[in-house]
């Protein structure tokens, strides 16, 4: 099996297991993006406490990049700060765009991302779920 | 008629249901057929008549041992979804409407499905199955996907598989067709539901630009409607 593969095998996987799938019914803030060229639709909700995130939920329907990410997230997010999402994306977006190392610390599974460098035109399935979830903290926020 | 059976009959064109009208000519008196359901009550031969009468949607009269029955066709329109507000969709969804027919076009990618695009043409900006389950495909609808994306594409065959859409017809070249066969087929469908796709879609008339494509489309969704034993055979 090449490397690629087993990269897709991963992202498929991470995909399927849908983390965080659902909704809360006590949201602090709820958001929702959609991709306007591929068609993908990301809503979350979030619930804060103390600068947290409490309690994270995503519905998503998409492409494996983009179900993929938002699955990620389901099990990322909760307990993070907005200013470590934040660092995460930057971190995601450096990675996608210029090559950089993956995000470490509880983010270090976007690793996975890594060969969808070289697919311009995808970066944003992999991003939309963060921000979504951003607009969401900020909706949680007001 | 009666009021009773006007009112019914105005009721199932507006549900878009098809039915028949059947007039004894002879006593004048009128009673309304629902073609695809058995009603024991309904002589067997004047039910498969007004059955036929609506699968060729052409009006007819019957004859009975009692005399001659007029059997009026109401069927609904036809419709012709289109998966993928894409070229192809932006000629093919007028040219539906010229030939008489309802198009829909269905797309979750705001970037494509534009009012602009398709300008005085229905548009869903939405995920097909979604959009589907929603409006219910009955026998008098096509459905056509454009996409060439297996996300988009693949759940608006499935939907179109589980009903009784007369027509399936998916772009794709011929490598991409059996792929999805194959993805069709782990989804859980049989040869023989399969066998409703019509791949390579459209006649085979040398179309190339999106124009001459939508015609080929177009003509094959009619001759499935007008002459379905012969589009089979010929398939």
């Amino acid at each position: 099996m090449t490397g690629d593969a087993l990269y897709h095998q991963t992202l498929v996987g991470l995909a399927r297991a849908a983390r965080g799938a659902g909704r809360l019914p006590d949201a602090g803030g709820s958001a929702a993006r959609d991709n306007p060229l591929c068609g993908d639709q990301v809503a979350v909700d979030v619930r804060l406490a103390n600068g947290r995130i409490a309690a994270f939920a995503q519905r998503t329907r998409g492409c494996v990049l983009c179900e993929a990410a938002a699955s990620l997230l389901g099990g990322a997010a909760p307990g993070r700060t907005r200013a470590e999402v934040e660092g995460a994306r930057a971190g995601l977006s450096e990675m996608l765009r210029e090559g950089a190392p993956a995000p470490g610390g509880p983010f270090a599974e976007l690793e996975v991302f890594a060969p969808v460098r070289e697919v311009r035109s995808r970066h944003e399935c992999v991003l939309l779920p963060f921000d979504a979830l951003l607009d969401a903290l900020s909706r949680a926020e007001e | 008629m009666k009021r009773e059976i006007l009112d019914r009959l105005r009721r199932a064109i507006a549900e878009k249901r098809a039915v028949v009208l059947a007039t004894d000519l002879a006593a004048g008196t009128a009673r309304l057929v629902d073609p695809y359901r058995p009603d024991p009550d309904l002589d067997p031969a004047l039910a498969r008549a007004a059955r036929e009468a609506a699968e060729r949607d052409a009006s007819t009269q019957h004859e009975t041992s009692a005399g001659k029955v007029f059997l009026r066709v109401y069927n609904p329109p036809v419709s012709v979804v289109i998966v993928g507000a894409v070229h192809i969709a932006q000629a093919l969804a007028p040219m539906v409407r010229l030939a008489g027919f309802d198009p829909l076009v269905v797309d979750p990618r705001r970037g494509f499905a534009t009012a602009d695009r398709f300008a005085g043409i229905p548009l869903l900006v939405e995920w097909p199955d979604e959009a589907l389950a929603r409006i219910g495909l009955g026998r008098r609808t096509a459905v056509v996907t454009m996409t060439h994306d297996p996300k988009i594409d693949d759940p608006a065959l499935a939907a179109a598989l589980r009903s009784e859409a007369f027509y399936l017809g998916p772009l794709g070249s011929k490598k991409t067709q059996a792929a999805r066969r194959e993805r069709l087929r782990s989804m859980g469908f049989g040869d023989a539901q399969l066998d409703r796709i019509h791949g390579p879609v459209g006649l085979p008339i040398g179309a190339v630009s999106p124009g001459e494509i939508a015609v080929s489309i177009l003509s094959e969704i009619v001759a499935s409607l007008r002459s379905p034993a012969e589009v089979r055979a010929g398939a």
